[in-house]
């Protein structure tokens, strides 16, 4: 290799964006705009009915090192979406760099996003860098779910070397309502087994629900926080309801993850989450 | 010893009016379920809450405090980053408490904030170095969950500070990180301390406020 070849990892790099914008038109909701370039997909299985449906997709089919991916959505004024994403996320082994993933979704005045991405599966060696915003516009409010899986339990995995940042953060009017900033590096996972890191467990979820009426929802959802396998718990504060759960494999968390939605949200789970 | 550090003795010392031995930060929890039940558990619990959880996060928001960034926008990223509806409560109602006394004792103007951001409100006039905030401001913070094992695993006070005494490097540690770290460096992995915190919530039979 001489000084003008780039290294091979320059050249499997991936890059990806999609962004979708959807309005409000003559009283229905309609999609304004669709933008996707690279390895980044929008699909919208459901744009026509009351409550449009957005799947994205990374088409890399996994992230590795100096990957770039971002999903946008904006939500606009008094519009209700659902978003999601076509398939679990992977990050492998990174090699030189980190994967970095973007996901800004802007919902307007009076508006509601449902952001309910499949979970993320980290490899051994993955390095992660994610931040997932949601910006509230004035009466908005979110349904945001986020589920981690350290390797697969199935195959025996058991991580040891990882670099994950995954913020996640829902503002308001330019202040934060919800901060959420995981870090799990290789001093965590050494120290994993510990009782207040993850006590051994390697799948988790946080899902937030933000905006009118979300601590009246604590009842309901504490009364199907009972999954086998699934240790979980909810609080309600300041607007907002938070619900933890922590299993030892992806399969329960998933349908701890589902039953939560289910009470909170009253209606079917978008296809993909359907296996 | 210089005046200002007497100061900072006194404001983080379990005698300042605070009220933080009603707050466990969810460590009654673990300790009725028996996830921690010796020396060695309350160890491992509050170290890792200090590496891994709101030790280090609260050494990040206190150090960006004392260096004079925006108060309101720290208060606001404090409040944003509690796990739970005790934990917003442990750092509201101490930070509150906090910034009252010290403002009776200074003379000065300090509203209400959480905790970490009271006190480098405070302490950013006293002039010491970031770092001596922080180990102070950890040390007092492990003391307080020691202190609240002790009574109730519970452990001899001989055994809770000898947990105390093998925190300390991890304490230094910690500090000399936090100091230099940008905001961004913020991130936890203590999720079952975090889960903890919340399950406490519904605890039948409760001491600590948290």
């Amino acid at each position: 290799m001489n000084a003008l070849t780039p290294p091979r990892d320059c050249l499997e790099r991936s890059q990806g964006h999609a962004q979708v914008t959807l309005a409000r038109v003559l009283g229905a909701v309609r999609l304004r705009d669709l933008a996707q370039r690279g390895s980044a997909k929008a699909f919208l299985p459901r744009v026509d009915g009351p409550v449009p449906e957005i799947v994205f997709l990374n088409t890399s089919g996994g992230l590795t090192g100096g990957d770039r991916l971002s999903y946008r959505l904006e939500v606009g004024e008094g519009c209700r979406a659902v978003a999601t994403t076509q398939t679990a996320e992977r990050a492998y082994a990174a090699g030189r760099g980190v994967a970095q993933v973007r996901v800004a979704h802007e919902v307007g005045a009076g508006g509601w996003l449902d952001w309910l991405p499949q979970e993320t599966i980290l490899f051994e060696d993955s390095a992660l860098d994610r931040r997932t915003e949601i910006v509230l516009g004035p009466g908005a409010g979110c349904l945001m779910v986020e589920s981690v899986v350290l390797g697969r339990a199935a195959m025996g995995e058991t991580l040891s070397r990882l670099a994950f940042r995954d913020l996640r953060q829902i503002t308001r009017g330019g202040r934060p309502v919800l901060v959420e900033p995981l870090a799990l590096d290789d001093r965590a996972l050494a120290a994993a087994a510990g009782a207040a890191v993850l006590g051994g467990l390697r799948a988790l979820a946080t899902l937030a629900l933000v905006g009118p009426g979300a601590e009246d929802a604590l009842g309901p959802a504490r009364a199907v926080l009972d999954e086998p396998g699934v240790e979980a718990a909810a609080s309600a504060f300041d607007g907002k309801l938070l619900v933890r759960m922590l299993a030892l494999d992806g399969w329960p968390l998933r349908r701890q993850v589902a039953r939560v939605l289910g009470v909170l949200r009253g209606r079917a789970l978008p296809r993909v989450w359907q296996d | 010893m210089s005046r200002a550090l007497l100061t900072l003795v006194q404001w983080l010392s379990p005698a300042f009016p605070t009220g933080a031995f009603a707050y466990s930060h969810g460590l009654e929890w673990a300790i009725a379920e028996g996830e921690v039940q010796d020396a060695a558990g309350v160890e491992q619990w509050v170290a890792d809450i200090l590496r891994f959880g709101s030790g280090r996060t609260d050494a990040i928001l206190l150090a960006h405090a004392l260096k004079g960034h925006d108060l309101e926008a720290l208060s606001d990223l404090a409040r944003a980053l509690a796990p739970s509806a005790e934990r917003l409560r442990e750092t509201e109602e101490q930070g509150a408490a906090f910034a009252a006394t010290t403002a009776a004792l200074t003379g000065r103007a300090l509203p209400p904030r959480p905790l970490p951001v009271a006190i480098g409100q405070a302490a950013a006039a006293l002039g010491r170095p970031v770092t001596e905030v922080l180990e102070l401001t950890l040390h007092a913070f492990a003391a307080n969950l020691v202190s609240a094992a002790v009574r109730f695993v519970p452990l001899g006070q001989t055994e809770g500070q000898a947990i105390l005494s093998s925190l300390h490097p991890l304490i230094e540690e910690i500090a000399r990180e936090s100091a230099e770290a940008p905001i961004e460096a913020i991130g936890s992995a203590a999720v079952r301390g975090d889960l903890a915190a919340m399950r406490h919530e519904t605890q039948q039979v409760r001491i600590f406020k948290t």
